[in-house]
This record gives C-alpha cells, structure tokens and sequence, in this order.
C-alpha cells in the first residue's frame, strides 16, 4: 500500500527555461531602440496647423542644412498655468509663447542674432546678383503652433531675410486620413 | 540540447538573471522615450531674392496681387478676412474668389501673380495656414507674407 504512493525515482525538473523570454526581450529591445528617432531632438511639443494640401516631409531629419525654429506654447509646468491655452482657446498672452532652436529659448531680438550665426554657417559661394550678396544655403523650417500670434512667425521670416535665409518652409499636419 | 537547465549536460553554465535585469531596463527605457512621429509636412515659401525686405509693402501704380487682409477681432475672438473690400466668412467662398481673381490675372497673361497674406500680428497661425492651403488648392504657389507691420512690441525682450 505504502509503495502505491511513493514518489517516482527520476527527478522532475521544474525549472523556468528563460531562452524564449531573453529571445522576445531581445527583439523588443531591437524594435524601441530602432523605433527611438533620437533626430527629432529639435522638435519641441508643437501642436501644428493642419492643411490637406501639405507636401509630406520625406527627408530624414539632419541630412541636410535645416534650421528648425519653434514657436510654441509654454508648458502648464512649475506653477505656471494658461486656462486659456488649456481650454483650446487662443492665448493673445505674448509672454506665454516661446520660441526655441534646437531646445534653447531665444527672444523675438536673441533669434535674430542665431539666424544670422546659423545663416553664416553656409553661405553660398557667388554673390546673388539680385540681391547684391552671398545668400545663405540654409532651409529654415519654421514650426509654430497652431494658436501662435502671426507676429512671431513674421517677425521669424523678416529675421530670416535679413540675415540671408529665403529658403523658408513652414510646418503643417496632414489631417488625418477617414 | 541548447536551452537545458541540466547542469551536467552544460557544464559551464552562465547566469542570465543579470542579463534578463539589463535588457529589461533597457526596454522600459525605450519604451518610455517612444513617441509616435506625426504625420509632418510643409508648405514651401521662398522669399524673393532682389526684393528686400518691405518691398511687399511698396506703393506701385497698378496692383498686382491678390491680397488677403486678416484682422483679429478682440471681442468674438475670431479672425476676419478680407479680399479686396469684401469680407469673407466661409473657405469655399474665399477659395472661389481666390481663384477667380487668378484666373484674371491669368487672362492677362499674368500668371505668376502672387497671392499676398497680409494678417495682423495678432491673428492665430492656423488662419494663415488655412489662407495658404485654399491657394495650394486652386494651384498657386506664389504666397508672399505682407512685412507691413512690425511684430508685435510686447514681445521684444518680455520673452
């Protein structure tokens, strides 16, 4: 009776096999560093306009003279709250809004002195005879949220000229498709 | 067999626990600094090279342009546009009276007659941006930005 109970002589291994788990952790870890886009450091939270008619940006971010200029919103952090901005309305506060190239702020007058340094950067080689000297090779994309005052982004373009950049591009949405 | 937890099959066994920890944090730290990337474009808007700056503004004897006129009104808090002297409310109809003003222009074998986007500091992007769209639909490229008036005074410095 006593033999009818007694446990088998072969050991039973229980123990976790962790092979398959290392292989999928692997793969997740291959999947979020290869998804990580560590490119897009010059962009800050911008909520952008949308226009069905916008040319998609196929370029891959740094593989070309671009200088990304963002206007946005300051961020509902440290104390600092904007209901206004909150409630999707349109904040008129001129404080509130910020400019930044490459995450750092620059004021309406510091930006002008960056555009130009950026500008210099890369110069073309010939004077343009129409406007009587070396203009700049440099793109500048201009980024502003979607409730920005107009004023920052023409005061960012007549900065832009001044300094010799014309090649300006201006940053919308596509909408998203039904 | 590759994976066996038997000790005497595999002899030299390697602790994975450490590595499983490491990979694990790893994940969790690129899953955390994931962000799906949104579905960016751009308008292209190169500015004159001869030009200069405030030529847009310049009187000449005949117009040639198509000028768009924004205001901000302060009390509803919406953007009023203007095309010649009349207002306009609706997309469709300033996307029409756009293109009928071009087609004009075209007429009179003047095609690369610009649209011009004169807003007032205070008028959202986004009503800029919609002005620009309702150009790229009915296919014209050249939008200049009115230089007029000075950014706004507040914001120099008080940033």
């Amino acid at each position: 009776m006593a033999d009818k109970f007694k446990p088998p002589d072969v050991e039973e291994n229980v123990g976790c096999n962790l092979i398959p788990m290392i292989d999928i952790m692997f793969l997740l870890l291959l999947f979020f560093m290869l998804s990580a886009d560590m490119s897009q450091r010059d962009l800050e939270e911008v909520v952008l306009p949308q226009a069905d008619q916008v040319k998609e940006d196929t370029k891959v971010r740094g593989t070309e003279e671009q200088t990304t200029v963002n206007v946005f919103h300051r961020l509902a952090t440290g104390g600092f709250s904007c209901p206004v901005y909150s409630n999707a309305q349109d904040c008129r506060d001129l404080s509130h809004w910020l400019i930044a190239i490459r995450g750092k702020q620059f004021t309406t007058d510091t930006v002008k002195t960056q555009l130009q340094f950026e500008a210099n950067l890369s110069l073309e080689d010939t004077v343009d005879p129409a406007a009587g000297k070396k203009l700049s090779k440099r793109k500048l994309m201009i980024r502003a949220d979607q409730a920005a005052p107009y004023g920052y982004v023409q005061g960012l373009i007549q900065a832009a000229g001044e300094a010799g950049i014309y090649m300006i591009e201006v940053g919308a949405a596509a909408p998203p498709k039904p | 067999m590759a994976g066996s937890q038997d000790p005497n099959e595999n002899p030299v066994a390697i602790n994975v626990v450490p590595m499983v920890d490491v990979i694990f944090c790893l994940c969790v730290f690129f899953m955390c600094s994931l962000k799906f990337k949104q579905l960016e474009g751009k308008f292209d808007s190169w500015l004159p090279k001869g030009k200069g700056i405030g030529a847009a503004g310049s009187v000449s004897a005949l117009i040639e342009e198509i000028r768009v006129a924004m205001f901000y009104d302060d009390k509803t808090g919406k953007t009023v546009r203007q095309l010649g002297t009349r207002r306009v409310e609706d997309d469709a109809t300033l996307q029409q009276l756009i293109k009928d003003a071009h087609d004009d222009f075209v007429r009179l074998n003047k095609p690369d007659t610009p649209v011009t986007i004169d807003a007032e500091s205070r008028v959202p992007w986004r009503e800029v941006i919609t002005v620009m769209n309702l150009c790229k639909r009915n296919g014209i490229d050249k939008i200049e930005f009115a230089m007029g008036t000075a950014p706004p005074a507040a914001a120099k410095g008080g940033l």
